[in-house]
């Protein structure tokens, strides 16, 4: 498998997000609690998110992670605190979140795709928020809207199987389809919420490049869960370490000490053990 | 190293040649199926006026059925039990047939193969008559009453029942059948301990679906003479007495919705 | 040392409570039949003394008599024509209601409920009772055949359609909200081509099901080959029964034939 990762330079100019000298999101003091039991999902977290920022936030399964990243598009509601983006405040007005989801591509742990359709279909359904909803009756979309799709499938290197239906293609290839959904939007900032734990350690070294470029290239930031900490240590750039709910660490790589593992990891084992 | 641009454009044209087949293509077939849509709505007369004339007419008679005559109700007692029987005793009935057909039919219980042909063709003609015309047919034969309307809904549900037990049987595991064919076991006993044990839980649900589909028979099986609650509604309906035709199509309702919601329990619970 | 395996333990004896219970289902199931049979006057006696009254009436019909054959074509071809726009009307029906109804399709607890009842009205009151009506509207003929049919199974195909809607993959949809993508694109793009083969097996299905309904139609003069049917039952021309009989016969076992290829050759 071609393991290269080639991003044209000109494709830059076609996504280069509006600029803005501040965080691309701001997240401040977002906390949630699930109604039933009582369960703080979340606690008080904060931090900024730079534009072209490449953050992992690591912690093990059921830290908060994915409600974490869901609170940052409302796919969950936080019940406390609040989130910018470009300095705009996300609310759960419609007309609103529409606008900011449409900045804001989001990359799952089970791609998510609709995988009777086609690869392309996929891609292009990135670009629904920008359409009227009549055309979506007719599956229509404008040229301009074509080539963007097919220009995010040559960068993610499957312009070959535009025409395949979307369950044909490998584990691998369908997180790359659904990375080109997430460009389709030419968004500023990518969810990636576990988005190589379905996949083996080869094929997630490639993905995880692919956002890497991603961020590099296209100064779009990229906020992606992980649970592995040596992938977390060979692509972020920061860090963020979560643990029950609360941020227990945010730094680059380099200050991740075996010490902080130990807290992000091992206070979820004390409390098993009690 | 192509350019981006030309590498697009050329993906661009390629997209827009497979799309313009593929409407095409979409096309072809979405005229085809509205003429021969359009043919038969010529055949059938169908026409949007006279459904819109139609409509006082139709609000006329909804307008003279409300409100309903709850009090008629209790005089629908009698009939909404006898429509339960009905579908009780058909049903029944269609599973003590369907026993030894479903046996006959399928194609590894069988005795031979000729005796799979022709059951299989019986069980064709069974089902493909619809209850409602043996009840008319069994109406003139026995006379009129709930006798002719259990045989009509057994006989229908005798061909659905045995060709779907049969077809379950031909499909169920080979292996258990083969062990106890090795430990020696007769014709009856692999029936016994290695067919049925494996068809009976869905067997089950599909005798409780048919009885829901029975109750739903036989509530219109009174059109024809055969008894139960389709009695009330048309013999109402003929004395022009609209208010109790409402009631029992009110019956008719609340009776299907609890058949539909027991049989839905029971299914659950098997499962 | 061998052990012994503790029977009691593994499988405890019923409970005089359960058997009690057990004895009390059957008697009582055993009584409700024997008092059904009864008001229904269904005994073996009168099983063997009707026998032979349905034999004699069946002897009167053969062998079939073929002239019944005759004009026969025009009603065959309109009960297909019934059940296709029964047919169709019944989607057009049943979509949106379906939509509507369906529990993740997030309407507001009104609109669902009212989808709902509407569902279930339509479906419990069979196509022949709503032919009744719709007879009454627009007159005889095989039209209100097809709207009584579009009607009833409507209902039952709206709560098909809800039901498929409820057992979607709910991972595509998140993924399209989270474009920004509204309600309706999430239904076309997320919903649809999952359900979409479902849909076009239940419709064929209840195709079927229709051209069985649509040969009864014609007895309360709603269309279709029932009318010949019930004329020659009532003409005690049993000959010609049987013959239009064989007719339906060979009519829904090509069309259960024609559906079953088209079925497996579109859902894939």
């Amino acid at each position: 498998m071609n393991m290269n990762v080639e991003i044209d330079h000109r494709a830059t100019k076609a996504t280069a997000p509006e600029l803005n000298a501040g965080p691309v999101v701001s997240i401040v003091n977002i906390g949630k609690t699930y109604a039933r039991g009582n369960l703080v999902a979340l606690s008080d977290v904060s931090f900024d998110v730079g534009r072209g920022e490449f953050i992992v936030i690591l912690g093990p399964s059921g830290a908060g992670k994915s409600t974490l990243l869901r609170c940052i598009n409302r796919l969950a509601e936080p019940t406390k605190g609040r989130i910018y983006l470009n300095g705009k405040e996300i609310t759960d007005r419609r007309r609103e979140l529409r606008d900011a989801r449409r900045q804001i591509g989001m990359v799952f742990q089970q791609f998510n795709l609709v995988t009777r359709l086609s690869v392309l279909l996929n891609v292009l359904s990135g670009r629904l928020s920008y359409r009227p909803t009549w055309r979506s009756f007719f599956y229509s979309f404008t040229r301009e809207d074509r080539a963007i799709a097919l220009e995010c499938l040559e960068m993610v290197g499957l312009g070959h199987k535009v025409f395949q239906r979307a369950d044909t293609l490998s584990g691998g290839e369908q997180q790359r389809v659904a990375i080109a959904r997430a460009l389709a939007q030419r968004p500023n900032v990518i969810l990636a919420d576990e988005p190589v734990a379905s996949l083996d350690p080869k094929i997630a070294r490639q993905v995880l490049k692919y956002l890497k470029e991603i961020s590099q290239r296209l100064g779009i930031s990229v906020i992606c869960n992980l649970h592995q900490v040596d992938f977390a240590r060979e692509y972020a750039e920061r860090i963020v370490g979560l643990c029950q709910g609360q941020k227990i660490f945010d730094g680059p790589p380099s200050e991740l000490t075996d010490d902080i593992l130990n807290k992000i990891y091992g206070m979820r084992a004390e409390a098993d053990g009690d | 190293m192509t350019s981006l641009e030309a590498t697009i454009g050329q993906a661009l044209d390629r997209e827009a040649a497979w799309r313009h087949r593929r409407i095409a293509v979409r096309t072809l077939i979405t005229a085809l199926c509205l003429f021969v849509l359009w043919l038969a709505a010529v055949r059938i007369n169908f026409s949007f006026t006279s459904v819109v004339l139609g409509a006082p007419g139709m609000a006329d008679v909804f307008g003279r059925m409300f409100p309903p005559d709850f009090s008629y109700i209790s005089r629908l007692i009698a009939p909404t039990i006898e429509t339960v029987q009905i579908a009780v005793w058909g049903t029944l009935l269609a599973v003590v047939a369907s026993a030894p057909l479903c046996l006959l039919a399928a194609r590894n219980t069988t005795p031979h193969p000729l005796v799979y042909s022709v059951v299989r063709v019986f069980l064709n003609l069974l089902r493909s008559i619809n209850e409602l015309i043996y009840a008319l047919l069994l109406v003139s034969a026995v006379g009129l009453g709930p006798y002719p309307g259990v045989l009509a809904i057994a006989l229908h549900a005798t061909g659905m029942l045995a060709k779907f037990v049969a077809e379950e049987i031909e499909h169920v595991n080979r292996g258990p059948i083969e062990a106890l064919q090795a430990a020696g076991a007769g014709r009856m006993q692999i029936i016994l301990m290695g067919i049925l044990p494996q068809v009976l839980p869905s067997v089950v649900g599909y005798i409780l679906y048919r009885f829901d589909v029975s109750i739903r028979s036989a509530t219109v099986l009174g059109l024809v003479g055969a008894g139960g609650l389709g009695f009330s509604l048309i013999t109402t309906m003929k004395m022009f007495k609209y208010h109790e035709t409402a009631a029992s199509i009110f019956m008719i309702i609340v009776l299907i919705l609890m058949a539909d919601w027991i049989s839905g329990r029971l299914q659950k619970k098997i499962l | 040392m061998s052990r012994v395996t503790d029977y009691a333990a593994v499988q405890p004896a019923p409970t005089l409570a359960d058997r009690a219970k057990f004895l009390a289902f059957l008697l009582i199931a055993a009584a409700f039949l024997g008092w059904s049979a009864n008001a229904l006057e269904l005994s073996p006696g009168e099983l063997i003394h009707s026998m032979p009254v349905i034999g004699r009436y069946l002897a009167r019909m053969f062998p079939p008599d073929w002239s019944a054959l005759q004009g026969l074509w025009d009603p065959t071809v309109d009960t297909i024509c019934i059940a296709l726009w029964g047919t169709v009307i019944a989607s057009i029906i049943g979509l949106p209601l379906g939509i509507l109804a369906a529990k993740n399709m997030n309407s507001p607890a009104v609109v669902r409920l009212t989808s709902l009842t509407i569902l279930n009205v339509l479906r419990s009151i069979s196509e022949l009772i709503w032919a009744i009506f719709f007879v009454a509207a627009v007159g005889l003929g095989p039209f209100p055949g097809a709207l009584a049919l579009g009607v009833n199974f409507g209902g039952i195909l709206g709560r098909l359609y809800a039901e498929a809607i409820e057992n979607v993959d709910q991972k595509p949809l998140e993924a399209l909200r989270a474009t920004g993508a509204n309600h309706l694109q999430t239904i076309m793009f997320a919903v649809l081509p999952q359900v979409l083969p479902q849909i076009v097996s239940y419709n064929l299905y209840w195709f079927e099901v229709g051209v069985r309904s649509a040969t009864v139609l014609g007895m309360i003069g709603a269309g279709g080959i029932g009318f010949e049917l019930v004329t020659t039952i009532r003409l005690y021309d049993f000959r010609q029964t049987s013959a239009i009989l064989i007719v339906i016969l060979l009519l829904v076992t090509v069309i259960d034939r024609v559906s079953a290829i088209l079925r497996r050759a579109i859902v894939k």
